[in-house]
């Protein structure tokens, strides 16, 4: 059937035609930020047109570091993101396994509620949060602000509530008849169960913390207790910067991120998918 | 004493009631069979005997101890389910010792419960495995492990062969049994399939919406129904059942005539009072109480539509004149070959129109 | 099942009690703040203070046009694009589809500040890379900084850069989930792939869209680092200022606490009527 395949050919030609310069344009801007944090500031602001790199991300690692402690803000955002990663999962899925699970009085009011703060942006909470914070409980600048009051997530919870919800019940009452109290039969059989949705949601938060952008710019803008995002943005304002530094501090900020992500892809999207799609 | 019992036991799921006050006495060391249709409420109130339901009503009493509030793992008892429930992540020798190292038992007896489950069952070589490289009838073992573990005073399953096929359910229905000898404990056995009620089974309770119908040793409730849906739920080829009305009273009984047949009448002792003349009642007959012409105390002329040949027996499908169908069993050697034959009816039983047995 | 009152409420009450602290108590303590006068210590009760501004301030109905402008031509633009993509990554004849979907996808990995800060770079007057191109093949050089329409396009093009592959992700899901034997039957029934595409996919994606552009609706309306560092804060004289960025001036620069929770409230309240409406729109016809 030569006429088939040679129309699937064509098909196949046309597809990639159009695609890999659409792709090749989506990762124009991250290219280019490989690019600049490798190229001296006199060289990003030139007038001629560079796509390649070149050699001088150490020195732009160097100005980055003196205009503002880089490599103590990535400390503090990784310390950060994996606290709050951990606390999260925990939380979140002890949440999600009540929901799922249990029958109590109340419950329907508590998903209900749960549900409806989805829809609510997060812009009517951020200013009563901030002034609670810092005013009340006077913990600006702290590790405990930045981790705390975001750990509220609903979209998580209503996840692993789904997840645990689609485990047989069988099981969990075989271990109740053997005797195996409650919180036990939560973390020895559920969570082991659960590890592929914990990995997606644990992403998926962790990545949500680490580029974390506004609340730690409110609460946290001491430049001893900045977050990398945090610091790395208030040098874009500025007029006496490096630039190349900036773009090198990008990419210390994203590739790792990029890198967890190639290797993690699956679980990345199963993740977002899951969400979606229920 | 692993006794159970049950009284006035009720449950209701909202406004919705499921099960109507069930009595049930299961003495200590007895196989007892709780069988019905889906839906019947065999299930539910197993669950309740284990305590993974609650109870809406009446009292559960297990060992003479009353159980209504006690969690699962302090009553006693140990639970086979229908999927098995074994955990997926885990070994068959953790599957098995799960229970017991969550519970702080000493490791010691831990591992000799463990190897004795594993003995009476015969699966010492299959404690490294994962339940997913096992077969179904493996798999059931295991989870009948995870219960001798427990050394319960009572052992609770339910459906647990329902997922087998035919050969294997065979199989498990010997062990199941032979384990019962060996182990002496009270067993409590939930399934829809009256083979294998009247083949373990100690006593049976036939169950129907939530009813409790009867309950009985196998063969009693074989041979003496008391009513028409245990008639024709215990047994196969079901018992067939025909019109009839009463047409008076003799010295032997009440004569009955069947429907649109008046050469066709059977004389039924009867202890109790009978029905007025005239009332409609029915008449059961099992497909093995039919005999050649003469035989018995009336005769029937059936005309056969199928016969199905099952090599020693075979079972004539036909209608009565009246046009109701009927089973017949007969041995291969003695199938009629012509399309209309003559059967006599051997044995009866006689149901009023509520379907109560008239005894 | 039994009732579990107590065990449950334990396994619930870490996670309950940070949501009462943080998003309960925040929300009513946020419509109660819009009604008061916080400029003096201490705030006295005034329902006109805030909400009387609001009504007739410029600042607020430019901020609102901008978002709005947005919202009506960023986000169709966006969903569509993300459609096109996929559907291309979801051909059976793509090779190497793990390397395009990490091109469409990476965008949202990286994090706002890095991706602004470059995006400020590509688009600079004399020294961005764009304005290079756009002068190689003898286009004229655009002042994106200054000027408010293509202050305006750059933040769309950055936003659409972000998200597209986002969205993309969540529609090729709907579309892996739906059954294959839907577009064999129509294929025999000689039925042309686009018009599959017109009857088939698209309404059984329905749901996956709307899902999509709630997202997005919800997003927009709150827009606030794109603005914010890419146009320097607002851009030429307030020209990019949106809703998120008038809240962040008014709450955390100016401290008018009042004023912003009013603002706040108003842009929570956009975004659900728009997503009511929405919602409304595109309902199942019985």
């Amino acid at each position: 059937m030569s006429s088939l395949s040679s129309a699937r050919l064509r098909r196949s030609i046309a597809l990639h035609l159009f695609l890999t310069p659409l792709a090749l344009i989506w990762l124009f801007p991250l290219w280019m930020m490989v690019i600049f944090s490798t190229m001296p500031d006199n060289g990003i602001f030139s007038p001629g047109i560079e796509l390649l790199p070149h050699g001088n991300f150490v020195d732009n690692f160097n100005n980055l570091q003196r205009d503002t402690n880089f490599v103590g803000a990535i400390g503090i955002s990784v310390s950060v993101a994996v606290t709050y990663t951990f606390l999260s999962v925990l939380l979140t899925s002890m949440a999600g396994w009540a929901l799922a699970r249990y029958q109590f009085f109340g419950k329907g009011v508590v998903v209900g509620i749960i549900f409806g703060t989805i829809t609510l942006p997060y812009a009517v909470v951020l200013i009563p949060q901030f002034i609670m914070v810092a005013r009340d409980f006077q913990l600006a600048n702290t590790w405990v602000a930045l981790i705390v009051p975001p750990l509220f997530n609903s979209l998580g919870v209503l996840f692993m509530r789904q997840s645990f919800s689609m485990m047989p019940d069988d099981l969990f009452d075989a271990a109740r008849v053997e005797g195996v109290k409650e919180w036990r039969i939560f973390l020895f059989v559920a969570l082991p169960l659960a590890r592929p949705m914990l990995a997606a949601l644990a992403i998926i938060l962790f990545l949500a913390s680490w580029n974390n952008y506004l609340w730690p710019l409110l609460i946290n803008s001491q430049p001893g207790s900045m977050t990398a995002p945090v610091a790395l943005g208030t040098l874009i304002g500025l007029t006496k910067v490096s630039w190349g530094g900036i773009m090198a501090g990008a990419v210390m900020l994203t590739v790792p991120m990029l890198i967890v992500f190639v290797l993690l892809q699956r679980h990345f999207i199963a993740g977002i998918a899951a969400g979606a799609v229920k | 004493m692993a006794t159970v019992t049950l009284s006035n036991v009720v449950k209701r799921f909202g406004a919705f009631e499921v099960v109507h006050g069930a009595n049930i006495d299961i003495k200590d060391g007895e196989f007892v069979v709780f069988v019905g249709p889906s839906g019947c409420g065999k299930s539910t109130l197993l669950r309740m005997i284990a305590g993974l339901e609650d109870i809406s009503g009446g009292e559960i009493a297990i060992g003479g101890k009353l159980v209504n509030d006690v969690e699962p793992a302090d009553r006693g008892i140990a639970m086979v389910f229908q999927s098995y429930a074994l955990y997926p992540h885990m070994s068959v020798e953790q599957n098995l010792s799960f229970g017991l190292r969550m519970t702080g038992n000493p490791k010691a007896d831990t591992d000799r419960r463990v190897k004795r489950a594993a003995e009476i069952l015969r699966i010492s070589e299959l404690m490294d495995r994962r339940p997913k490289k096992l077969s179904g009838g493996q798999r059931q073992r295991i989870a009948i492990g995870r219960a001798i573990v427990r050394e319960p005073q009572v052992f609770l399953f339910d459906e647990p062969l329902s997922n087998l096929d035919a050969e294997l359910r065979v199989q498990m229905r010997v062990e199941i049994s032979r384990l019962h000898k060996e182990l002496g404990a009270t067993m409590i056995y939930v399934t829809h399939d009256q083979t294998e009620a009247m083949t373990l089974a100690d006593r049976i309770v036939v169950l129907r919406a939530g009813h409790i119908e009867q309950i009985g040793r196998p063969l009693d409730l074989y041979d003496d129904p008391d009513n028409l849906f245990v008639a024709g739920f215990v047994g196969s080829p079901k018992m067939n059942f025909i019109k009839a009305q009463i047409v008076g009273r003799d010295a032997h009984g009440v004569v009955v005539e069947l429907a649109g047949q008046e050469k066709t009448r059977i004389t039924q002792p009867l202890a109790g009072a009978a029905p007025e003349a005239g009332s409609k009642v029915i008449v059961g007959v099992r497909p093995e109480h039919f005999g050649s012409a003469g035989e018995g105390d009336t005769d029937l002329v059936v005309a056969i539509d199928v016969v199905e040949h099952l090599g020693g027996t075979s079972f004539l499908y036909a209608r009565t004149a009246h046009g109701e169908d009927v089973v017949i069993q007969r041995d291969a050697a003695k199938v009629p070959t012509t399309s209309e034959v003559t059967v006599s009816i051997r044995k009866s039983y006689l149901f009023d129109e509520k379907g109560l047995r008239l005894r | 099942m039994r009732n579990r009152n107590a065990t449950a409420y334990r396994f619930l009450a870490p996670y309950l009690l940070i949501f009462s602290v943080f998003w309960v108590w925040p929300i009513i303590s946020s419509f109660m703040i819009s009604f008061q006068a916080t400029r003096t210590v201490p705030w006295r009760f005034a329902p006109g203070f805030n909400w009387g501004r609001l009504i007739g301030d410029p600042a607020f109905f430019n901020a609102l046009k901008n978002t709005l402008l947005i919202l009506v031509i960023q986000v169709p633009v966006m969903i569509a694009l993300a459609m096109v993509m996929a559907v291309l990554l979801n051909s059976p004849l793509l090779k190497a589809r793990g390397l395009y979907r990490f091109a469409f996808f990476a965008p949202v990995v990286v994090g706002e500040v890095a991706y602004s800060a470059v995006f400020r770079l590509m688009f600079s007057l004399d020294f961005g890379i764009v304005n290079k191109l756009l002068n190689s093949i003898g286009l004229p050089k655009i002042d994106w900084f200054s000027n408010v329409t293509p202050a305006m396009a750059l933040i769309m093009i950055a936003v659409t850069w972000r998200w597209a592959g986002y969205n993309a992700i969540i529609l090729l899901a709907g579309m892996q989930s739906i059954p294959e034997d839907v577009y064999e039957a129509a294929t025999l029934d000689r039925v042309s792939k686009l018009k599959q595409f017109f009857h088939i996919t698209l309404p059984l994606l329905k749901p996956v869209i709307v899902f999509c552009l709630v997202l997005s609706i919800i997003g927009t309306m709150q827009l606030f680092t794109e603005p914010f560092l890419i146009t320097e804060r607002g851009g030429p004289g307030g020209g990019t200022e949106t809703l998120g960025l008038l809240l962040y001036r008014q709450g955390f620069r100016s401290l008018n606490f009042g004023y912003a929770s009013a603002v706040a409230y108003t842009m929570a309240a956009l975004a659900i009527a728009i997503t009511l409406v929405q919602l409304w729109l595109t309902r199942e016809k019985q």
